[in-house]
């Protein structure tokens, strides 16, 4: 083990320490060894009274240098009678810099939960990925799996437990447990609703407006998971946040599967636009 | 001693951070007109006597520029980085490594402030040193992503100020770079850039690398590791013409770039970069968008 | 959000081997919100002069009403066309006009000389230009284009491969920007005439 560190007059201190005392030792800037009671992480906070205003403080007079995070997204989800869809876009944006297009905004916690990302990249699928973990030690400790209720509240818990901390994160946790489909909206103030139709993110209003003029209960299968890929197709269209390409899930009662992962600017676009021009020439015709 | 100012433990539980802490041990000192000059593992604020019951902001942070380049290939993966540490307008030195090799297969190249660099590489190489002894073997590529992402994460609210690309090759003997934002947001990818440079040179990889903006979704043809090398030159000698804080040709003829090549063992290297207008890469072949595209207005003619 | 990128929108001007290509996207916004895949801001001013505008919609509309009355003056007072370099004067001291309460665009001029040689020229929102013999480049994604133009750039193209190039070169920096795209035109500009182009571009 390479210990040269130690002797520097910035290391942790000239004796030569075990693995366990070193984690000791340098605790702190390992970063995080502690656990809340719960089992949650807990993260260093910043120094200062004002977390949330913390990094605009460290920044200011210096924007060009100011940390920008991923960003942006149209996400939504809905139930109707074959379980629940679940549909989003896949860019993430840093300021107007396009970040990446290819993002996985869906996050498979398990596989009969999912939940999706909206606001802050890292604060959703960090705080999803510690979802993940702890219903797996739910389903260990009581030999059967977590419902999406628990689920859900599990998230809001940790997050109100940050609340004025600057999270950013709007996620639906969805999936099929005893009592059916479920879907719950949580967000970083710990919001937590359950409800049959959620769309999330800067693209939303545009998803909401086809989503709401499409939807229905007794849609079949197929014509809900083209509603999801349309709803988020017009977002990205219409909002500069949103894009890249569309993923749709759909949840069943025996977990979830992977429907369809397609490019919404070129591909899509294009295939929409010889669809109306084809539906017009008809019109024309008759 | 006043716990709070206890160097190397100004990371409180949470609940204490909801409580009065260093702004307010700093105000109440400040106004009586003290000055307070601590040391410990962060840069804490000084205080001028002058300055009276004025609040001095806290600017933990600087930037010292750099761009990290990784391009994965099929058995291989290229990491590179600029070797120029700037400081406002000034360039203390053109020799920085920002590339940490953390084990035989796995590199990482880190932008940003210079300082959290260290600590951040300091951080991963006794975490790795601690798995090799463990476990008896290297951590591999995207366990090391994950605990990358993780280390970033858990200074979520005092975030380690870079710009971490990480590149090598999976148990697969396949080549892969993960890009990652300052807190942990992290994406398994084939070629990624970040840093000060990232907007001038990603979209260039986007489509030389990539074939972005081969739109019928035809896959183009894999650069070779040799290929690979030039285009992250060029890139770098692209991107020194335009960006301030990315090195291009320095005055010796000798612009240092390390580039780290993964191929089962690495080899590293440094390269000069070429002068403009004798890069090899440059547009080959056609675009589809450029081939599908309409002739709205007819020839004018004068 | 600056007021330059208010509206969204980038242009990229190249020279070749007697001529130039002008390119711009299409999209106009108002920040996120995408109102129309149509915009005009690159306008032709004569058949050897070219002038794009990026910028604040509304100002860019004022400017190029300005210009085109400016240019239609000079040249039924002068009987003649007016060259790239005096218009390039002509533009500088115009926004220069409004030093205290600017126009919010930045533009770009390209065109060919009496000879036939290329004209580049890119200028601030206050007028001061920046002549260049390869490439100018102005707008959101500046930067971008930017990596883009100096890696793919090579002196002396004929039309068909500065089309080529500007195109790619646009293409890939559009897309790494949120609120420009939308649809490309490309304008080359030869001797000969002059050709406009519509690129099939990501509509998000």
């Amino acid at each position: 083990m390479e210990l040269g560190f130690l002797d520097r007059p910035h290391g942790a201190g000239g004796v030569r320490v075990t693995g366990a005392a070193l984690v000791d030792e340098l605790g702190y800037s390992l970063g995080c060894d502690r656990m809340h009671p719960t089992g949650a992480p807990v993260l260093t906070a910043p120094p200062g009274d004002a977390p949330a205003s913390f990094l605009t403080e460290a920044f200011r007079g210096q924007d060009d240098h100011a940390l920008k995070f991923l960003h942006g997204t149209t996400t939504l989800a809905f139930v109707f009678q074959g379980g629940v869809v679940v549909a989003v876009d896949s860019r993430a944006s840093m300021g107007q810099y396009i970040g990446s297009g290819s993002v996985r905004k869906i996050i498979e916690i398990n596989p009969y939960l999912l939940g999706t990302m909206a606001g802050g990249a890292a604060d959703c699928s960090f705080w999803e990925r510690d979802l993940g973990r702890r219903c797996r030690l739910y389903e260990l400790r009581n030999k059967e799996r977590i419902s999406v209720a628990a689920a859900s509240k599990l998230l809001a818990n940790t997050v109100y437990g940050y609340k004025g901390m600057g999270l950013s994160m709007g996620t639906m946790i969805t999936g099929w447990d005893k009592t059916g489909p479920n879907l719950f909206y949580v967000d970083n103030d710990g919001t937590r609703l359950k409800g049959h139709k959620f769309s999330v993110g800067s693209g939303s209003t545009y998803a909401y407006g086809v989503l709401d003029q499409g939807y229905h209960w007794d849609l079949t299968v197929e014509d809900a998971l083209e509603l999801g890929r349309r709803s988020i197709f017009h977002a990205t269209h219409r909002d500069a946040a949103s894009g890249g390409f569309i993923n749709v899930y759909h949840v069943k009662e025996d977990g979830w599967v992977n429907i369809s992962h397609e490019d919404s600017g070129m591909t899509k676009y294009y295939e929409y636009k010889a669809q109306s021009a084809a539906v017009d020439s008809t019109a024309m015709e008759s | 001693m006043d716990p709070l100012l206890r160097p190397g433990h100004n990371a409180p539980h949470l609940p204490a951070a909801m409580g009065p802490g260093y702004a307010d041990v700093f105000d109440r000192l400040s106004r009586q007109g003290g000055r307070v000059e601590t040391t410990g593992t962060n840069a804490l604020p000084t205080f001028d006597a002058h300055a009276g019951a004025k609040q001095a902001s806290f600017q933990p942070y600087q930037n010292n520029g750099g761009s990290v380049v990784a391009v994965a290939g099929k058995d291989f993966c290229v990491v590179a980085s600029d070797t120029r540490f700037g400081l406002g307008f000034a360039v203390p030195t053109r020799m920085i490594s920002r590339n940490l090799v953390l084990n035989d297969k796995v590199v990482l190249a880190t932008a940003g402030m210079q300082a959290d660099t260290c600590t951040l590489h300091k951080v991963l190489r006794i975490r790795l040193d601690m798995y090799r002894q463990n476990h008896g073997k290297d951590m591999s590529l995207g366990a090391v992503s994950q605990l990358l992402s993780n280390t970033l994460y858990y200074k979520r609210f005092f975030p380690y100020y870079t710009f971490n690309v990480l590149g090598g090759v999976d148990e697969n003997g396949e080549g892969f770079c993960y890009g990652y934002d300052a807190i942990g947001s992290h994406e398994k990818v084939k070629v990624v850039c970040t840093g000060s440079s990232q907007s001038l040179i990603q979209p260039v990889l986007d489509n030389q690398v990539d074939g972005k903006q081969m739109y019928d979704g035809q896959p183009v043809a894999e650069l070779s590791l040799e290929q690979t090398v030039e285009l992250v030159k060029d890139c770098f000698s692209s991107a020194g013409e335009r960006d301030i804080y990315t090195v291009g040709l320095d005055g010796r003829g000798q612009p240092p770039l390390y580039v780290k090549i993964l191929k089962l063992a690495f080899v590293l290297t440094s390269h000069p970069l070429r002068s403009k207008y004798t890069r090899s890469h440059f547009i080959q072949g056609q675009s589809p968008a450029v081939r599908d595209s309409q002739t709205t207005t007819d020839t004018y003619f004068t | 959000m600056s007021i330059l990128e208010y509206n969204g929108g980038c242009v990229v001007a190249m020279a070749g081997k007697e001529c130039v290509a002008i390119a711009a996207d299409r999209r106009l916004g108002i920040q996120l919100q995408t109102l129309a895949c149509d915009a005009n801001r690159v306008f032709r001013m004569h058949d050897k002069l070219f002038l794009g505008l990026t910028g604040l919609m509304t100002d860019i509309t004022s400017l190029h009403n300005s210009f085109d009355f400016k240019l239609n003056m000079y040249s039924m007072r002068e009987g003649r066309l007016m060259s790239p370099q005096t218009f390039s004067s002509l533009v500088a001291s115009t926004l220069y006009e409004k030093r205290f309460g600017p126009y919010f665009s930045e533009p770009v001029i390209a065109g060919l000389n009496k000879d036939n040689t290329p004209f580049l020229c890119a200028m601030d929102l206050l007028g001061a230009a920046a002549y260049a013999d390869d490439f100018v480049v102005s707008g959101t994604c500046a930067e971008s284009l930017f990596g883009t133009c100096e890696t793919f750039y090579r002196p002396d193209l004929g039309p068909d491969d500065l089309f080529e190039t500007i195109s790619q070169a646009m293409l890939s920096a559009l897309d790494r920007d949120c609120i420009s795209g939308w649809g490309v035109t490309v304008h080359i500009i030869t001797p000969e005439g002059v050709t406009a182009k519509s690129l099939k571009a990501r509509m998000d």
